[in-house]
């Protein structure tokens, strides 16, 4: 029973941190059509600014919201330069904008600061734990599923109480009849990438705060596993992204759990054979968007 | 990269001194790496190619090989990336290359090593640890460090010597070099001791917890957890162990020879590995790395600096024995070679299969610094032989 309620609190802390990676490509897919590749390079500049940050002394508690801040500022420039030249443009070229824009955030990272990886100065707090009971909680997977509590309360509240919250859901429902109705679609469209990065940013933190080094090439595997859980979700729907992530990381950390010694190699092929069955009974996702395939923009 | 062609400058021009002094055109030892610049590898691959090409610079400023054939130096990055590394050797063979230096990673080498023998140039990977690679890349294909089954010979042979008895490994599937705990495990059986689990990971995974939970759940206890993880896994990993409170020792391999374990605190503390030497006062070594700082302004941090210098000693000892550049020469005479005497090492390739015999080092992190704990030599009856898989 220990077992299982600790493999619980693992799986709920990695899925949270899905979640939010998740989270982030959902809310602009939902407003702009677009899966956002260069996400994962948003964790990468958070992980950098923590890497500095900690490098000039700066306590970690002033450093963390500074490098979620340096996330919303950089996704924000890439809407401005990057996204908003090609918005009316086919998903594929969005799409494909989206790579280069990664592709050239890793070349930036390699060449101007590193090829190899780089420590990041954390707080041994970090790699400590609480012991409730029987229980063990790392301090990191207290930090997660906190963080992960509070944004998406606060995403909820944004989302359904601020103007510019409600304009972003009419938006993601129908961008036309939003515009007709005086939604400037600048600042919807600024809007979401202002929270996609503050998302990419958090998770960025949680991430590196994990691993204690950053390289230029780190987004990838987060924004993989961010578009699986969003695919399972159901692309472009909030509430979906937050049950793929949740989905995932309970799959992966369950598969790891009680597999047999034999079949561990194969859990990574097994996760997806088991998303693959998901999505076969539910072609949309979990919480599908109730408005899929619709035009966007 | 501008590094890349200033030494390819430098070599060219070295190169175009010594035509002009009256050596021949075919004097010339023509070296393509493609090495991993950038990316996974790069850890092992930059510092590994940097050693290199302060050899390459000694050996040209010395007037070549043996007095005759100058080096000529030219590295493509491959990003660690397998399909990179076969296009970008295959367009180092078409420029008619004499040797080819491949990844610091057997399984980017294999892509290499078929195109290498099919040109009979020898090729030589500084880092890769897999004793498999020179089995399945031909015989062309040769290594440059301990082999895995040789380094976890040597740590679980400590391990046991130690008094540990009850071991759990953690290995991934996903490349050659890490499936090294599972060498560790037959070693660790055969003398005796009980390997209690072993759990795996995927590469670049970031969350141990649900594998730290089940060493945890393991009765009794594991005195010893054993992987061959490296960058960003083992730091993600022994950070994680800690923090869930388990206190057994932890032994990993060259991989983590990295200046980011040696930054990871309190974590990591402890931590014992394998690697391929360490700067004890008055060896040579030492005064590598004090050349090394001198020419580069910084010092190197890892031991692969040592090993891409000590690869291009063993070229060189290749290169006077066969009194040749052509490449089937080189390769009949590298795999004769005995006790060339390299800065972290002897090296000996004669009566091997490419695997070259060296010693192993034992280091222990204590105080964010290296602990040399015993360079033994592993009893050969207890090697396993390489996994073929």
């Amino acid at each position: 029973m220990d077992f299982f309620l600790q493999q619980t609190i693992n799986a709920v802390s990695l899925g949270g941190t899905y979640a939010l990676l998740a989270l982030g490509l959902a809310i602009i897919f939902s407003i702009m059509g677009m899966i956002n590749f260069a996400h994962g390079e948003l964790m990468t500049t958070t992980g950098y600014a923590l890497m500095f940050a900690g490098l000039a002394g700066l306590p970690f508690v002033i450093a963390a919201p500074l490098a979620v801040a340096v996330a919303i500022g950089t996704a924000m420039l890439m809407e401005r330069i990057a996204f908003r030249p090609v918005r009316k443009g086919s998903p594929a070229t969005m799409l494909v904008t989206s790579f280069a824009v990664a592709v050239i955030l890793q070349t930036l990272f390699q060449n101007l600061i590193a090829t190899r990886s780089q420590p990041v100065i954390l707080p041994d707090a970090l790699a400590q734990s609480v012991a409730i009971g029987d229980l063990t909680i790392g301090v990191n997977q207290i930090l997660s599923i906190t963080i992960t509590v509070i944004i998406l309360v606060a995403l909820n509240w944004f989302l359904k109480r601020t103007t510019l919250g409600i304009a972003m859901r009419a938006a993601a429902e129908d961008f036309s009849v939003a515009r007709l109705m005086g939604v400037r679609a600048n600042a919807v469209i600024s809007g979401a990438f202002a929270i996609s990065g503050a998302l990419a940013g958090a998770a960025g933190v949680l991430w590196v705060a994990q691993r204690a080094s950053v390289d230029p090439l780190m987004g990838f595997v987060p924004v993989l596993k961010a578009f699986i859980a969003s695919i399972l979700g159901g692309l472009g729907s909030l509430t979906g992204a937050v049950a793929g992530g949740f989905a995932l990381g309970f799959i992966e950390i369950f598969l790891t759990a009680y597999l047999p010694e034999d079949w561990q190699p194969f859990k990574e092929a097994l996760a997806l054979g088991i998303v693959i069955l998901l999505l076969l009974v539910r072609p949309n996702g979990l919480i599908p968007a109730f408005n899929i395939g619709r035009e966007k923009v | 990269m501008r590094k890349t062609s200033l030494g390819l400058l430098a070599a060219t021009a070295l190169a175009a001194a010594g035509i002009a002094t009256g050596a021949s055109a075919q004097d010339v030892l023509k070296i393509g790496a493609a090495s991993a610049q950038t990316g996974g590898l790069a850890p092992y691959d930059g510092p590994a190619m940097e050693g290199f090409k302060m050899a390459v610079d000694e050996i040209n400023a010395a007037g070549g090989i043996g007095g005759k054939y100058m080096i000529e130096l030219e590295i493509i990055d491959i990003r660690s990336d397998a399909a990179q590394t076969a296009i970008a050797a295959q367009e180092l063979l078409d420029g008619g290359i004499n040797v080819l230096i491949t990844p610091s990673d057997a399984d980017p080498s294999f892509a290499a090593a078929a195109l290498a023998t099919e040109a009979q140039v020898p090729a030589f990977s500084p880092g890769a640890s897999s004793p498999t690679l020179p089995l399945m890349g031909g015989d062309y294909m040769f290594a440059n460090f301990p082999g895995d089954n040789v380094q976890a010979t040597v740590s679980a042979s400590w391990a046991i010597e130690q008094g540990f008895k009850n071991a759990y490994i953690l290995y991934s599937p996903d490349t050659q070099y890490t499936t090294l705990p599972l060498y560790f495990s037959d070693v660790f059986a055969a003398l005796g001791g009980t390997v209690a689990g072993q759990g795996t990971y995927v590469i670049g995974q970031q969350d141990f917890s649900a594998e730290i939970t089940k060493i945890k759940a393991l009765d009794p206890p594991v005195d010893v957890v054993m992987t061959a993880a490296y960058e960003p896994d083992f730091p993600a990993f022994v950070r994680q162990l800690r923090a869930a409170g388990i206190t057994a020792q932890v032994i990993g391999s060259d991989g983590i020879d990295s200046p980011t374990t040696f930054s990871l605190g309190d974590a990591a503390e402890g931590v014992v590995f394998t690697t391929a030497g360490h700067p004890t006062p008055g060896s040579d070594l030492e005064a590598f790395f004090a050349k090394f700082e001198e020419v580069y302004g910084r010092p190197a941090d890892t031991i692969f600096a040592a090993v891409g210098y000590d690869l291009m000693k063993v070229i060189e000892a290749g290169v006077l024995a066969a009194d040749s550049v052509e490449g089937a020469a080189i390769r009949d005479a590298v795999a004769e070679l005995e006790d060339v005497k390299g800065v972290t090492s002897a090296i000996t390739y004669k009566g091997t299969t490419g695997m070259p015999v060296r010693q192993v080092t034992l280091i222990r992190v204590k105080d964010g610094e290296r602990e040399l704990v015993g360079q033994p030599s592993p009893d050969p009856a207890l090697v396993p032989a390489p996994r073929m898989q």
